[in-house]
């Protein structure tokens, strides 16, 4: 059959292909309680995160064989729950304590650039994304997650009886739908809507985070949140003039890569399985997903399938509280 | 249009008034829905003669839908599925009618999340299809009523109009009920208003319609002594006082159905072969029942009372 | 950790489409059309501007974990995900459809769901499907709790009636049509081929068709949709024709019950004009019998007459010396 004559762009989609590392490797998260605990608690955080650094890197290495991996490094800020000082005196202190322990940070990002960047709502564009696993017993029927707000790794509770005449039914235990023998069951807030808008969930922007550094987040086909490069001049005094994602080195491997590897404290933990229980329930861009998976293979370093399984965790022991003052 | 019929007891001829309103008005060429949620006791399928029809669709009437347990209501083609004979012939130009039955099992339930979603879906649906839906709604300040206050007020309905008949008899009790529905602190226009309703455009939405009237002119009442013959007018009197002190006098009432046996023995559609060939029926039902089906969509009779 | 099985070939695509006139007073434009169908923000809405507008929506999905529809009461568990698309044709036609393929067998528990997300649209039976059975059971519909495609392209469609674009004033009454559809598939480079077309009543219709593999299960959701919107303009010319016969005595009305034909359908009659090449020849069955743009020039003819007719006594007041 001869090829059609007439053709209109509107009609096909196009998609875009992004650079790729083997390893993403994020050497922190800094909220204002770091912050404001000193430089003492960001110098004993990189001392210890720099002996994962250096195990993570290892088995990056041992997985791809002969070849010298392309890791990049990348660090986050929370600029989104709460503002606190200015980069101007924050960018500084954090790179120079990772210098002293001997940590390079190629990628510096700002939370709230999770939610939105370059006038894109990322968040928002993730949560139509979501597929919701379904209870066996999903016939098609069930209210979509973007009229709840809340995310599971299985089958709620029952709530109340519908029915006024209906008998009073006994609690019923909730249930994990890919559970062995028993349930570990996870409800997710995704976000809380307020006079303000609405205000994204700490696992959710993290998700996003994920998807970003897996190289599967697009708009209309088009990478976002690409990073920005450093112009060598001083960090602004104002966290809105800071893109939201900052290549410091010109020389550092892409961003994107096909797995992730974070280090973070303990107290991460329930976040970061929620970001699981998200990233498993995203139906990714499937034009970016083929491109990861085409590329990674032609390397010989095939991805794993399932989105969630490309990002690894190293959990320590969180930092000692400082004194408390007075 | 929407039209919905409520009453606060029983016995006020909602059900069979209403559905007689919905077959006049497919006489007349409209395309007409029935939905029966009266969830307590759903009676819509006898009314119609469709009971077979009933049956088939056991658990998939509007119950089960509101209660996501349904993909969508069954519907019930009136004019195909009926085992009245009359309506079987029907004159060319009528318009469809069809019912969408409740559950024979399931009562009341809540109002809201996903239940009042499902419902606000429909009603949206069908008045892309029909000219008229009227929907039976449960007796007294039911969940039914909440529902349709909520789902009314919901900003994606503003551009349907909805208009509500709220049935009584003639006795003092149900006069000061039904007006107490309409008007009083947990009624209808106060309900509405806590939903989000603004309640001028609500209250000049609600028509009453008084049932099992007795027409003090008729020949029936006409061997009755001179003593009986006034205190029937008096009384008579003290009631539309009553209802007009209450707000439900005669500036608010659509319309009234006089009381005739066979609406109130047979709960049937009255066809015009009960007027006319076996005459069981009274013209005068036959009359009142088109004009309040008239006034259904006549604007003249939905100006400010 | 072993990569786990790929799923095995499709050989059943099955669907249902949802058709009717968007509520709206006017017709939507191309950029209020394409701000409707953005089910997702970050994704692609496709424009056709010609030789009628058509705008399609990105696909969405719908996990499902639940007996496949089977004829002869064979239960069939079944996991995957279930397509789900919307489609504007000229601002006034609004379609929406569910759809999902099904291969001939797959594993005996249920895969972690991140491997199902990565095959969207596809979801796999436990063990054999008896595919005759489901074909049968898909076309009948589905009984409760089965898996309910219907179901599915009414929560899109009911999502997309609620939005503020749209004011609820429609112009005039129609009713929607539903057509459920399966395709078998067929060796690459067999002949694709519509077997049955049945018109049921209630404005349910069903489809049979052959589909070679190759041919993306989306490409047949797409000419269903195409079958769909010219039965639906057929239908509703029909039912408007039946309204206006009785106020045919009554000149004016019988004007304004013909006028929104004129007004919003008589245009859109273009068969084929957005159906994947290696389909179009399918179209070709349904015109030799019962003739689909014939009965529609016939239709369309019926309602030019009527319109003239009622033109003759305007033309002659008009005229006359008083």
């Amino acid at each position: 059959m001869s090829e059609a004559v007439y053709r209109e762009t509107g009609a096909q989609p196009r998609i875009h292909a992004l650079p790729l590392a083997h390893l993403s490797l994020e050497l922190g998260h800094l909220y204002m309680e770091d912050f404001e605990a000193g430089p003492e608690r960001l110098r004993a955080h990189f001392a210890e995160v720099r002996i994962w650094a250096e195990a993570a890197r290892a088995a990056a290495a041992r997985r791809i064989g002969e070849r010298r991996p392309r890791i990049s490094t990348c660090f986050l800020i929370d600029d989104y729950f709460t503002r606190f000082s200015t980069p101007a005196e924050i960018v500084p202190l954090v790179l120079a304590e990772a210098d002293r322990a001997g940590l390079v940070i190629d990628y510096l990002a700002r939370e709230s650039g999770c939610a939105s960047a370059d006038r894109l709502e990322l968040a928002e564009s993730v949560s139509h994304r979501l597929v919701e696993s379904p209870p066996p017993g999903s016939h098609g029927a069930r209210p979509p997650v973007s009229r709840t707000g809340w995310l599971a790794n299985g089958q709620r509770t029952p709530t109340a009886a519908r029915s006024a005449m209906a008998e009073l039914a006994e609690w019923q235990p909730p249930q994990e739908t890919a559970a062995r023998n028993h349930s570990v069951f996870v409800d997710v807030e995704l976000w809380s809507d307020r006079d303000g808008g609405r205000l994204w969930s700490c696992p959710f922007l993290a998700a996003v985070w994920q998807l970003a550094r897996l190289g599967l987040l697009r708009h209309l086909g088009e990478p976002v949140l690409t990073p920005a490069p450093w112009t060598g001049r001083d960090f602004p005094h104002d966290w809105d003039r800071l893109p939201p994602l900052l290549r410091l080195r010109d020389s550092a491997a892409p961003f994107s890569a096909y797995r992730t590897c974070t280090l973070l404290p303990n107290s991460f933990l329930a976040v970061e399985d929620a970001v699981r229980v998200v990233l498993d329930q995203v139906d990714v861009d499937a034009g970016a997903l083929a491109q990861v998976a085409d590329r990674s293979a032609r390397e010989g370093v095939p991805v794993p399938e399932q989105i969630a399984q490309r990002a690894t965790y190293v959990f320590y022991e969180d930092p000692a509280d400082p004194p408390q003052g007075n | 249009m929407l039209i919905f019929a409520a009453s606060d007891k029983g016995g006020t001829g909602r059900s069979v008034t209403g559905a007689n309103l919905a077959y006049r008005r497919a006489l007349a060429g409209d395309h007409v829905c029935y939905l029966d949620f009266d969830f307590g006791s759903p009676t819509a399928a006898a009314v119609f003669d469709v009971l077979d029809a009933r049956a088939a669709a056991e658990d998939r009437g509007l119950h089960a839908y509101l209660a996501g347990e349904a993909g969508e209501p069954a519907r019930i083609d009136v004019w195909a599925r009926t085992e009245h004979p009359v309506l079987r012939d029907l004159p060319p130009g009528t318009g469809r009618l069809e019912l969408f039955p409740g559950d024979l099992s399931g009562g009341e339930f809540a109002a809201t999340g996903e239940n009042l979603h499902r419902c606000v879906d429909l009603l949206l649906r069908l008045d892309g299809e029909y000219d008229l839906i009227l929907v039976d709604l449960s007796a007294g300040r039911s969940y039914a009523v909440d529902m349709v206050l909520a789902a009314t007020a919901r900003p994606e309905m503003r551009a349907v109009v909805s208009r509500w008949l709220v049935f009584h008899r003639w006795t003092r009790q149900h006069v000061t009920a039904a007006a107490h529905l309409a008007f009083g602190p947990r009624g209808i226009v106060a309900g509405g208003v806590a939903r989000g309703h603004d309640e001028d455009a609500l209250r000049a939405g609600v028509r009453f319609v008084r049932s099992g009237v007795p027409d003090l002119e008729s020949p029936l009442w006409s061997q009755v002594t001179p003593t009986q013959s006034a205190w029937m007018r008096r009384t008579d009197e003290d009631l539309r006082q009553l209802a007009s002190v209450l707000g439900a006098g005669h500036r608010t009432v659509l319309g009234t159905v006089p009381l005739d046996p066979v609406l109130q023995w047979r709960e049937q559609l009255i066809t015009d072969e009960d007027v006319v060939v076996s005459q069981i029926a009274n013209r005068e039902t036959w009359e009142a029942l088109g004009e309040l089906a008239h006034r259904l969509t006549d604007d003249k009779c939905w100006e400010q009372a | 950790m072993t990569a786990p099985e790929p799923p095995a070939r499709p050989v059943l695509v099955c669907g249902e489409v949802r058709t009717g006139l968007l509520p709206s007073l006017h017709a939507l434009d191309v950029r209020a059309a394409t701000q409707l169908l953005r089910l997702r923000s970050d994704d692609h809405v496709l424009v056709s501007e010609r030789p009628v507008p058509r705008v399609l929506s990105p696909e969405i999905l719908t996990g499902v974990d639940c007996p496949l529809p089977a004829a002869g009461g064979a239960r069939n568990r079944a996991v995957g995900t279930v397509a789900a698309r919307a489609a504007l044709t000229s601002g006034r036609v609004l379609q929406t459809t569910a759809y999902v393929s099904l291969p001939a067998t797959g594993p005996d528990a249920r895969r972690p769901w991140g491997q199902y997300l990565v095959r969207p649209g596809l979801a796999e039976p436990f063990g054999r499907l008896p595919v005759r059975a489901v074909a049968e059971g898909v076309l009948r519909g589905a009984r409760r709790g089965e898996l309910d495609l219907g179901i599915i392209a009414e929560n899109l469609s009911a999502r997309l009636v609620r939005h503020p674009l749209l004011d609820h004033r429609t112009p005039f009454k129609s009713r929607r049509t539903r057509m459920r559809w399966v395709a078998r598939r067929v060796p690459e480079g067999d002949k694709a081929a519509l077997e049955r077309f049945t018109l049921a009543e209630d404005g349910l219709r069903t489809v049979e068709l052959r589909l070679p593999d190759g041919v993306a299960a989306a490409a047949a959701a797409g000419m269903c949709e195409d079958l769909a919107l010219h039965d639906w303009l057929l239908t509703t010319l029909a039912h408007m024709l039946d309204d206006s016969r009785l106020a045919a005595a009554d000149g004016p009305a019988a004007v304004l019950a013909l006028r929104p034909a004129v007004d919003h359908l008589l245009h859109l009659w273009m068969p084929r004009a957005h159906v994947d090449r290696s389909l179009t020849a399918v179209w070709d069955a349904l015109e030799e019998a019962p003739g689909f743009t014939r009965q529609w020039q016939t239709q369309v003819q019926r309602i030019r007459d009527q319109l003239a007719l009622q033109a003759i006594p305007l033309l002659h007041r008009a005229l006359s010396p008083s």
